[in-house]
């Protein structure tokens, strides 16, 4: 038997000017982890030391350096025929991981079962001439089908494969287009010769191509489009040794528990280290002051740039193990200045948000979001004014957020599940002020992201607190609560909408809605779901009058699954819905006819998703169905997007208690690279919708979250799961592969909550519904 | 600090950690066993599901002072230590080509419920389903988590 005290040896003790106590390299690194894994004393845990069909190592991140057998910094061959690809998008559980090496082998003709995969190194786009960024943009979602970046996958695969055609042509001493390549075989088609890709990898990565490859006709591919393989890295997971961030070990690293100021935006005014330093285990408790970030005057190269990325203040206790630093923490007294925003609570909130749409709604007020002909002019008799709000939520992530770094006086080296490695890598070098030749960043599997990870400021958080115990690794870990109450929430907003109905048609002549946003952040204040919408855009309402306001409020606002979108969606469909039933026509209908003068495909979702879950039929008292429909991206442009339509049944009983039943989807994303990728991606963006509008909504008190755990914010399980049928024949085969995503999270909610007026006749225009009374009896 | 000792996946180990430490973080933390995850650390969304002398626990909620002796499963040992009654091989096999996982994080925790329940029942209903594998899976896998789970139970124990 042995001891497995991590720490036997004595604490090296960090120094600003000590250099060198944890040199480390990759090849280190996965020896190291191996041995950390205990693979010197439990047997199982050296699996993590193995490799497994589909990963390339224990690491799931590619070096800095250009190995041995690369043809590019894309593409490496073993000699054993292993391909491995280096992904430069995330992996957020989309399965784009798995896509990108999807699409470099569609050209590439190697065997899928030789295909590995793991994260580029965004440090070599800094140091190589934008080796991964240049034509493909790196950061989240699924956007692993975006043609632009779709094609530059593919010309990797295809460059890469005709220089092994030549390599295998110079072996032959034959003319290369006598050689064919296919399942990672090259064969010299007159002689019936073959050399396999490991044969000649070495040779191929000496050649240059005078010219680039032309791509296949996509008619012609025979993997893209045809197979649906599963996600390259599941044996991982389901063996336990997939490295997510909060896996990561790195020797002699130690742990953080992470405090913000619980009014966001406050200051840290003093905290008594000495009353924790002597518990079991700990090291240092460090001062987080945004106004020490050391800055960088280099232009950064960012999706959404880092402006908005400053650290909140905060304190942290730096210890041997995680539970110590967290128990430490939870002992160590601090003060707060909260600052202006404690102010603010729920009631507050409401009454500043009807104060500043009160003030958008009188004439000129608000800016403009959307206008066509002139509202004034509407005659109808029948006049619908409703209004909605959606509250706070939170992306809740199942991994925690986290990140591990180990900064020097002239090198940091930072490990993180990110959803956006290029806009991660500037967020460490400006924390720490470094230079991009100085600053690794290593990728990890990531558990969800959903937005959460797409800014980094949990990067700079751990770089902040690493900075001030140099040369040791430091990993600081998020609580649940630190999660829930320091959030970057998606975006409250409140609609308030009104149409005057045409006497005979019933539809809209004129709509007006004006849309408050709460938060000071213009890049979460979106008016996808709103402003886009066909029913607003394609000229079917001569007059529309769209508008926005906005209360400013401390807490943060974020990224959160199809921003905006999401809350927006719900108040448009359901006002539809209001509509449709005060013009006394049915809601299907009512919508086909709106869609008149729009894109065929958006009425063929409505109807086939109708038809799929039963429309028109009689359903026994306390039931029944309700419809939506809705886009993302971008909905008012034709032919674009991923049009979406649910339909859902639900039972309410007597006294309230809501059971969503079925829900049946259709929709039309163009083409689908990867069918079981895009199913597997809807399925879980309505799930993701439907939680959203049953149970998420924070509740603000003394200008903090007050929910803290999974207790207080219930989440929907296995049990609470409706039957869901997405169905496919909608699809119009348009030359496009859209995300999916994003729109999935639309349609599902407004569709509950028409089917809970079909059932009981009880609107509601807020979520989350489960603080609705649905009685009925 | 004191020594505890006890079993995980068949081998002996002795910790010297804190007694009040959770045998979660003594997984993570102390024995490098970082399989099964941190989600909640109040016993609420079952990331950290292990086996504990045979039965499903949510490891966060374990003090070490409480299993001196124990016998240990986790993730890292589905295959290979949890009894053939579980089909982790199975469970693993299937969880791949059913691409059940999206981000994965939640799954080392729905495994070890899902095997745990087949351990017990061997052809679980809907109901048992959800009253067993009560975790909480943010990407919204539960479809195919229940899909998995009747298939493996369906399937020959034979792998």
């Amino acid at each position: 038997m042995v001891s497995l005290r991590r720490f036997d040896r004595p604490h090296p003790n960090p120094s600003p000017e000590g250099e060198g106590l944890f040199e480390l390299n990759r090849r280190d690194f996965v020896v190291s982890a191996a041995a950390l894994g205990g693979g010197m004393v439990l047997a199982v845990s050296s699996a993590q030391a193995k490799v497994a069909a589909g990963a390339k190592s224990a690491v799931p991140w590619g070096p800095e350096v250009a190995a041995g057998n690369e043809l590019t910094a894309w593409v490496a061959i073993g000699a054993d025929d292993s391909v491995t690809i280096r992904v430069p998008t995330p992996e957020s559980g989309n399965g784009a991981m798995t896509q990108i090496a999807m699409n470099v082998t569609e050209e590439l003709g190697c065997a899928w079962r030789n295909v590995r995969v793991e994260f580029a190194a965004i440090q070599r786009d800094a140091l190589e001439n934008k080796v991964y960024t240049a034509g493909f943009l790196p950061f989240f979602s699924g956007h692993a089908t975006d043609k632009g970046r779709m094609n530059r996958c593919l010309q990797v695969g295809a460059s890469a494969r005709e220089r092994l055609k030549s390599a295998a042509a110079a072996r032959w001493n034959v003319p290369v287009a006598d050689v064919s390549a296919a399942e990672s075989v090259l064969r010299h088609v007159a002689s019936g010769r073959t050399l396999r890709y490991g044969d000649v990898a070495l040779d191929a990565a000496k050649i240059t191509l005078a010219a680039e490859p032309k791509l296949k006709d996509p008619a012609t591919w025979n993997f893209i489009g045809k197979a649906a393989p599963p996600k390259l890295h599941i044996p991982q997971i389901a063996n336990g040794t997939a490295v997510y961030g909060v896996d990561v070990q790195v020797p002699g690293m130690v742990y953080a528990a992470l405090m913000q100021s619980p009014v966001q935006g406050g200051k840290l005014v003093s905290f008594d280290a000495a009353k924790v330093m002597k518990m079991a285990g700990v090291r240092a408790v460090v001062a987080v002051d945004p106004a020490k970030t050391a800055g960088t005057k280099l232009k950064n190269r960012t999706s959404f740039g880092i402006a908005e990325t400053a650290a909140q203040h905060a304190v942290a206790v730096i210890a041997d193990h995680f539970w110590q630093a967290k128990l430490a923490l939870e002992a160590l007294p601090v003060v707060w200045d909260a600052g202006a925003g404690a102010q603010w609570d729920d009631a507050g909130l409401a009454k500043g948000v009807a104060g500043v749409l009160d003030s958008a709604m009188r004439a000129g007020g608000g800016s403009k979001a959307l206008k066509a002909g002139d509202v004034t002019l509407a005659t109808g008799k029948r006049v619908v004014e409703r209004e909605y709000a959606t509250p706070y939520c939170d992306n809740a992530v199942m991994e925690p957020l986290n990140a591990t770094a180990l900064v020097k006086a002239n090198s940091a080296e930072v490990w993180c599940p990110t959803q956006d490695m290029m806009q991660a890598f500037w967020v460490a070098i400006d924390e720490c002020g470094l230079s991009p030749e100085q600053v690794k960043l290593h990728q990890t599997y990531m558990g969800g992201g959903f937005g959460r990870r797409t800014q980094a400021e949990e990067v700079r958080m751990v770089v902040a607190i690493a900075r001030q115990y140099p040369n040791v690794p430091v990993k600081v870990i998020w609580t649940r609560e630190e999660m829930f109450r320091q959030g970057r929430y998606r975006t409250p907003i409140t609609t308030r909408y009104k149409a005057v109905l045409d006497d005979a048609s019933g539809l809209p002549q004129a709509v007006s809605g004006t849309a408050a946003f709460t938060g000071t952040r213009p890049l979460f204040q979106l008016n996808q779901g709103y402003a886009d919408v066909p029913y607003f855009t394609s000229g079917i309402i001569p007059h529309v009058d769209l508008r926005n306001t906005r209360l400013p409020v401390h807490i943060l606002n974020g990224a959160y699954r199809g921003p905006c979108y999401n809350a927006h969606t719900f108040m448009a469909e359901t006002f539809v819905d209001e509509c449709a039933h005060e013009a006394g026509i049915d809601p299907l209908e009512y919508r086909l006819r709106l869609l008149t003068k729009w894109d065929a495909v958006w009425s063929d979702c409505l109807r086939l998703a109708g038809q799929k879950a039963g429309w028109g039929k009689a359903l026994p008292k306390g039931e029944g169905l309700g419809i939506a429909i809705t886009s993302w991206p971008t909905a008012s442009m034709r032919n674009s997007s991923t049009v979406i339509c649910a339909a859902v049944r639900v039972a309410v009983s007597p006294s309230g208690e809501l059971q969503v039943k079925t829900i049946d989807v259709a929709l039309d994303c163009g083409r689908m690279a990867n069918k079981d990728a895009v199913l597997s991606a809807v399925e879980g963006g309505i799930i993701f919708g439907l939680n959203m509008t049953l149970n998420e909504g924070l509740t603000v008190k003394d200008g903090a979250i007050v929910e803290g755990n999974f207790d207080e914010a219930p989440m929907l399980r296995m049990a609470d799961m409706p039957k869901l049928r997405v169905h496919f024949e909608a699809m119009t085969g348009q030359d496009r592969m859209d995300i999916v995503g994003e729109s999935a999270v639309g349609p599902v909610g407004p569709a509950v909550g028409n089917a809970i007026f079909a059932a009981t006749g009880k609107r509601v225009r807020t979520t989350p519904f489960r603080k609705a009374d649905l009685s009925w009896g | 600090m004191a020594i505890t000792r006890l079993k995980v996946n068949g081998k002996p180990v002795a910790v010297e950690a804190d007694p009040s430490t959770p045998l979660l973080w003594v997984l993570r933390d102390h024995l490098g066993m970082t399989g099964t995850k941190f989600g909640c650390g109040i016993a609420q969304c079952g990331a950290c599901t292990v086996h504990l002398n045979g039965d499903a626990v949510r490891s966060c909620q374990v003090p070490l002072a409480t299993i001196s002796g124990a016998n240990v499963v986790t993730i890292e040992g589905l295959a290979s230590h949890a009894g053939a009654a579980a089909k982790g091989p199975i469970l693993q096999r299937l969880w791949a080509e059913m691409n059940v996982p999206q981000c994965g994080y939640c799954q080392a925790g729905m495994l070890m419920a899902a095997s745990n329940l087949l351990k017990h029942k061997p052809k679980p209903s809907d109901a048992d389903i959800d009253e067993a594998v009560s975790n909480i899976c943010r990407c919204g896998t539960y479809d195919r988590i229940r899909a998995a789970i009747h298939k493996a139970a369906d399937s020959a124990m034979k792998v």
